[in-house]
């Protein structure tokens, strides 16, 4: 595996304002992501770790510091490359599974590839193969509504992974699962971090992941508070 | 997507493509009847008795004499027939009727039998009796005004007194043939149609008419190109289209031509508001789902273009709807007309009667125009949503509630 860092972040730090009130969420926060790594951001609520999720997803800017995304520093591209690179290299799984509502399990996880032009036949190919590794096989007819949370999961997993991206952004994404869906869940994640070389990176408080995870970041009132790695 | 997108929401996508479909049947009605009645009236100014096209000796209209005439009109009316006209001459002249112990002043018309129904309709408008026979010269046809004040009926003996082109009186007796129905005031109240020979014998006019109605055969023709070929078949002669002759009846239908345009906007921006609306209500519900999309690629151009779609979808399912409906209720009052006889009879602009019953009229115009108005509305009322969606920040729209 290269181990090569995929993510930067250098000394950043988010300010929100709150009426006449100014919340620090990160503060100073920097951080090194390999390739390949299946990371754990860890910390208690509000310690800053969707923030930093949300930022490196170029779905927010940082009030101050650097972040880059394979080399590309994110404070210099356009609206429409961000959409691209969001699209292309990064895949996010939400807690709220945030699926389409009109667009079946199989839409849902092809919408992206129609949106990168890909033909109709890779896609299907690449769809279905990505269902069936999620263990969605069976199930692509469905729209969200039919399907458990676990399942809605599950398809918000193979939309993320089935652009291959270079990175997959998990924000607590075993919250609302039950156990065994949640270790489930782990584990073909886990597998598919191994076999496609997918970097991830969870924010969770969620030991069933820490766990599993091969790195745990741990941040505190948005600084960095710790940083282990197993094995 | 945008269909799916339309179909998730049923009630409210049935309500704004309802209210869409139901303002086009509207419009699409509404422009019928302004249609109908702006044909309507151009064919009681051109059609009943005017002419596209007149030709008169010069001086004629600002002093209609019985010797100012057009010289060698069947010379002329063949010539114009050739490019493509139809061309009728007439012969007047003014006169005194009396009958049944009253006299009325009178407008004597002679008319060519075979080219007259050519070039206008009113030898079909005679309301009792029938129109002139050239086997009946002492029969005339006269105005429905002119019936009353006369007191006279069908087969009624009328006196006619006149000054003859040679100076001597003319007189003679004729016999009511027919009574025509309210076609224009000058008709109406003075008019006494008789078959041109009689008024040649009568009047002593040998030569020359003293007007030659035209009419396009093509009526997609340009009448003023029209009016220009005519000039130039009558060298000398003063030819007029009917827009000229009359001013403010072509005046008059221009306005409602602009006023039912006006109409049609003023209706199609209420519409435009319930479009706005319902897209607003649209975009706020979704923007959780737009910040997903926006969150895994899609670009801003493309939530523009998906609430784009949805939007002109929705217009295209209320144009054929209005348009399925609307035809088939246009296309019978363009046959059976609706009866305002009870509300005015006799009604009449600009000299010209109309008809009580007001027909729909189908054209292309009348057909396009509510429908590209409708997705020009459509378009204004959507695109500020639109934006809306397409500039929401992903994050905010991922935590809105």
């Amino acid at each position: 595996m290269d181990n090569g860092p995929i993510i930067k972040l250098e000394n950043v730090t988010k300010v929100y304002h709150q009426g006449k009130i100014n919340v620090t969420a990160i503060d100073g926060f920097s951080v090194a992501v390999d390739k390949g790594d299946f990371t754990a951001l860890c910390g208690p609520s509000g310690s800053g770790k969707t923030t930093i999720l949300n930022i490196v997803g170029a779905l927010d800017v940082p009030t101050a510091g650097r972040v880059t995304l394979e080399g590309n520093d994110l404070a210099d591209l356009s609206r429409t490359a961000l959409s691209t690179m969001r699209r292309d290299r990064i895949g996010f799984v939400f807690q709220a599974y945030n699926l389409i509502p009109v667009l079946t399990a199989y839409e849902n996880a092809e919408f992206v590839l129609a949106l990168q032009g890909m033909p109709e036949r890779e896609r299907r190919a690449r769809v279905m193969e990505m269902l069936k590794e999620v263990g969605l096989e069976g199930l692509e007819n469905r729209r969200p509504e039919e399907l458990s949370g676990g399942q809605q999961q599950r398809v918000a997993i193979a939309r993320a992974m089935v652009t291959q991206p270079a990175v997959i952004l998990a924000d607590e994404p075993t919250a609302n699962l039950d156990s065994a869906t949640a270790a489930s869940l782990l584990s073909i994640m886990e597998h598919l971090n191994i076999s496609h070389g997918i970097t991830f990176l969870f924010s969770t408080h969620d030991q069933r992941v820490m766990d599993r995870a091969r790195r745990i970041i741990t941040l505190r009132d948005g600084k960095l508070a710790g940083d282990e790695r197993k094995g | 997507m945008a269909l799916r997108n339309i179909s998730r929401k049923r009630v409210r996508s049935a309500i704004t493509i309802g209210s869409m479909a139901f303002a086009g049947f509207i419009m699409l009605f509404f422009a019928a009847l302004g249609q109908g009645l702006l044909y309507t009236m151009e064919q009681n100014a051109v059609g009943v008795y005017l002419g596209d096209i007149q030709i008169h000796a010069p001086g004629y209209l600002g002093d209609p004499d019985l010797y100012t005439r057009v010289p060698d009109p069947n010379e002329l009316v063949a010539k114009l027939k050739a490019a493509g006209f139809n061309a009728t001459p007439r012969l007047f002249g003014f006169g005194l009727a009396a009958a049944s112990g009253t006299s009325a002043g009178i407008w004597m018309r002679g008319v060519d039998l075979i080219n007259e129904p050519k070039v206008t309709m009113i030898d079909r408008q005679v309301m009792e009796g029938a129109w002139l026979s050239a086997d009946k010269p002492k029969n005339v046809v006269i105005g429905k005004k002119l019936a009353h004040t006369l007191g006279v009926k069908l087969g009624s003996e009328i006196v006619v007194v006149s000054q003859a082109a040679d100076g001597s009186m003319a007189n003679d007796i004729y016999f009511v043939r027919g009574i025509l129905k309210s076609v224009g005031d000058a008709i109406d109240q003075g008019g006494f149609l008789m078959v041109d020979t009689e008024f040649r014998r009568l009047m002593g006019v040998t030569e020359g008419t003293h007007e030659i109605a035209v009419t396009r055969v093509n009526k997609d023709r340009d009448l003023s190109e029209a009016a220009r070929t005519v000039a130039a078949l009558a060298p000398g002669m003063e030819v007029k289209d009917w827009r000229q002759l009359q001013p403010v009846l072509a005046k008059m239908i221009d306005v409602m031509d602009t006023s039912l345009l006006f109409m049609l906007f003023i209706a199609y921006s209420a519409v435009g508001m319930v479009i706005l609306n319902a897209m607003l209500m649209n975009v706020f519900e979704r923007i959780r789902e737009f910040g997903v999309m926006k969150a895994i690629g899609v670009t801003p151009p493309q939530v523009f273009s998906l609430i784009m779609a949805e939007a002109m979808l929705e217009a295209v399912i209320a144009n054929v709807l209005a348009l399925g409906a609307g035809i088939p209720v246009v296309r019978h009052f363009e046959k059976h007309g609706i009866d305002l006889s009870s509300l005015s009879s006799g009604a009449s602009l600009a000299g010209m009667a109309f008809d009580p019953i007001w027909y729909c009229k189908l054209t292309a115009r009348t057909l396009t125009m509510p429908v590209w108005f409708m997705f020009v509305m459509v378009l204004a009322a959507v695109i500020y949503p639109a934006l809306k969606a397409a500039l929401l920040k992903p994050l905010e729209a991922l935590h809105h509630q």
